[in-house]
């Protein structure tokens, strides 16, 4: 008797947890099977299968161009995010440094701010400095608001790392910026690679920013967006899932390499 | 004269009995410039301390708070770019925004939403990361939670994109209901209130999972049993335990998603419909629009900003106490 009520609470629980996968992955699954639909407006049933969605994607130069872009820009975005997010984090880190959880907070200042606001304040910005808009400037946005995050995983992992590892480096004659090279870079990795994936995942999704401060060229979501709004075809399906299958297996990848260091 | 000497002293020393390096980096300390350089900053303290704060000053203060001075100060501008006798500062923009109920009931209708939505999310996501947290074998702690990651590596628009298919008139919701017999005609379940909702809480819903998951993982279970001993049922075991126990998660949780949620672009623009505009599309059009009206966008930004911050604060105040990190 007691057994069979306490097991009511679990058994509910369970129940919440496969609903939300459901609700969660039923979206997406139904969207790639839609890719798979031979005729030319998306609905359901599917009757007949298709792979002319994919052949007619690959062939879309205005989608490979804008997939060019779109890694582009995140390229150049993890690339200055990172420099930047680890020099302001090892700032933080030194020792004896004054007004730490001001800088801190000020650090994460883009992260916290809601995102459209982000976006206008850029665009306000780069007009005041007559900064055109258009790559440069997709790439400065992207890049504030990619630092917070690595500035965020780089301290976690500056936290763990013991004090003496640099002095020894030192006390054997490295200077301080072969000791930077040769002993905190690499034990900083791990969430360097983590910080980056992040960088080029966020910079590839990123719709707002983009739409404030993009030119006439256009990004992977933006080109998304303009075809979502100009009407249904299964061609956006097999796009959406050609993206996500990439992007997906990257997360999983990035994912699979922090567990992995983190456990060994 | 005396930075000069050394300089040299410090590039002979390191040429001298300096410890050799495989690589690029080898090749990079035997360079004399490179010598000079480090030589320079090892032996001035104001030198390395620069060095270390140049860099992340300059972009703080020109690119965090760079462009937010810029929006606060233009929305304070009559005009803008200003006119040829200079710019004349007032506080009309922020006059328009309460006397004008069109800007001011999207504003209201923004921050309900967000609230809803934050707490239908905690309600919805709290017992699966529960359930994963506490149920679930630690061996399968991790296929668990990455069931529920892996929908989020999809981007915000391409989730928006199959949330539309999902809800429309001949999508799956539709025609699964009229395949079983349900419903005639389809229910009108786009571009309302509802699949704004629906949309924003899949897009969201992870900043919620995660911080809750962490929070509940660490309490422990021995806790839980010594309440149960003691004669607590279910109920009260959450009610004076384990909440209590994981107010920091639910705290970040909250804060997150409600921060993002206010700010979402994309998605109503896609999902929301003609009567359901929030927020954020009136001010998109005060920028985007043929008419150019930066400083009221300008005002009506500051006002979000600093109602949505203020917001985080309060609830973090009220809820948390004074300790408490958002990440």
């Amino acid at each position: 008797m007691r057994s069979y009520f306490s097991d009511i609470p679990k058994t509910a629980l369970q129940a919440s947890y496969w609903l939300f996968v459901i609700y969660l992955l039923l979206p997406l699954a139904l969207m790639m099977a839609i890719s798979f639909k031979d005729a030319n407006f998306v609905a359901f049933p599917i009757d007949k299968w298709t792979l002319k969605w994919y052949a007619q994607v690959l062939q879309d130069r205005q989608f490979l161009e804008a997939c060019l872009y779109s890694i582009f820009i995140a390229l150049m975005t993890t690339l200055f995010a990172t420099i930047v997010g680890v020099w302001i984090a090892l700032l933080i880190s030194t020792e004896g440094m004054i007004a730490r959880s001001v800088i801190f907070a000020l650090a994460c200042l883009p992260a916290v701010v809601p995102g459209l606001i982000n976006a206008i304040s850029m665009r306000i910005f780069i007009r005041v400095l007559d900064i055109p808009t258009g790559t440069g400037a997709i790439i400065l946005g992207h890049t504030v608001h990619a630092v917070p995050f690595v500035v965020i995983m780089v301290l976690t992992r500056l936290r763990s790392m013991p004090n003496n590892l640099v002095d020894a480096a030192r006390d054997l004659g490295a200077d301080s910026f072969v000791a930077f090279m040769r002993v905190t870079l690499p034990y900083l990795a791990p969430a360097l690679a983590g910080g980056m994936v992040f960088c080029v995942l966020t910079s590839i999704d990123d719709f707002v920013r983009t739409f404030f401060l993009g030119g006439y060229q256009t990004t992977l979501p933006m080109l998304i967006f303009a075809k979502v709004q100009g009407g249904m075809s299964p061609e956006i399906n097999a796009m959406a899932t050609l993206v996500l299958i990439v992007t997906a297996a990257i997360g999983l990848y990035a994912e699979h390499l922090t567990r992995r260091s983190r456990t060994r | 004269m005396m930075v000069d000497s050394s300089m040299t002293e410090t590039a002979k020393a390191s040429q001298r009995a300096g410890p050799s390096y495989a690589g690029w980096i080898g090749k990079l300390v035997n360079s004399p410039l490179y010598a000079a350089t480090i030589g320079l900053v090892a032996n001035s303290r104001m030198a390395r301390l620069g060095l270390l704060l140049a860099i992340p000053l300059i972009w703080i203060i020109g690119l965090h708070i760079g462009p937010i001075y810029q929006m606060a100060r233009i929305s304070v501008m009559d005009n803008y770019p200003p006119s040829a006798e200079g710019a004349v500062y007032t506080l009309d923009n922020y006059r328009l925004f309460f006397r004008e109920p069109l800007y001011f009931m999207p504003f209201l209708r923004s921050i309900i939403f967000a609230v809803c939505v934050t707490a239908t999310t905690l309600i919805v996501v709290y017992p699966v990361a529960y359930y994963v947290a506490k149920v679930v074998k630690p061996e399968n702690r991790t296929r668990a939670l990455l069931l529920l990651l892996t929908p989020f590596w999809a981007g915000e628009l391409i989730r928006t994109f199959s949330v539309i298919m999902f809800l429309a008139n001949r999508g799956a919701v539709n025609v699964f209901l009229r395949e079983i017999g349900l419903i005639d005609r389809p229910i009108i379940l786009l571009y309302n209130y509802f699949s704004l909702s629906f949309g924003v809480i899949y897009l969201i819903s992870l900043f919620m999972l995660l911080p809750l998951y962490s929070a509940i993982e660490k309490i422990p279970t021995s806790l839980v049993d010594a309440a149960a001993d003691l004669g607590a049922g279910p109920w009260q075991r959450f009610r004076r335990v384990i909440l209590p126990l994981s107010k920091d998660g639910i705290i970040s949780g909250c804060s997150l998603v409600y921060l993002t949620s206010i700010g979402v672009f994309a998605a109503p623009l896609l999902l929301g419909g003609p009567n359901s505009t929030i927020f954020p599309e009136i001010i998109a059009s005060l920028f985007h629009g043929s008419s150019d009206k930066w400083p009221e966008g300008a005002a009506f930004s500051m006002l979000m900003l600093a109602v949505s911050l203020s917001t985080v604060g309060l609830f973090m105040r009220v809820v948390g106490g004074r300790s408490v990190k958002l990440m």
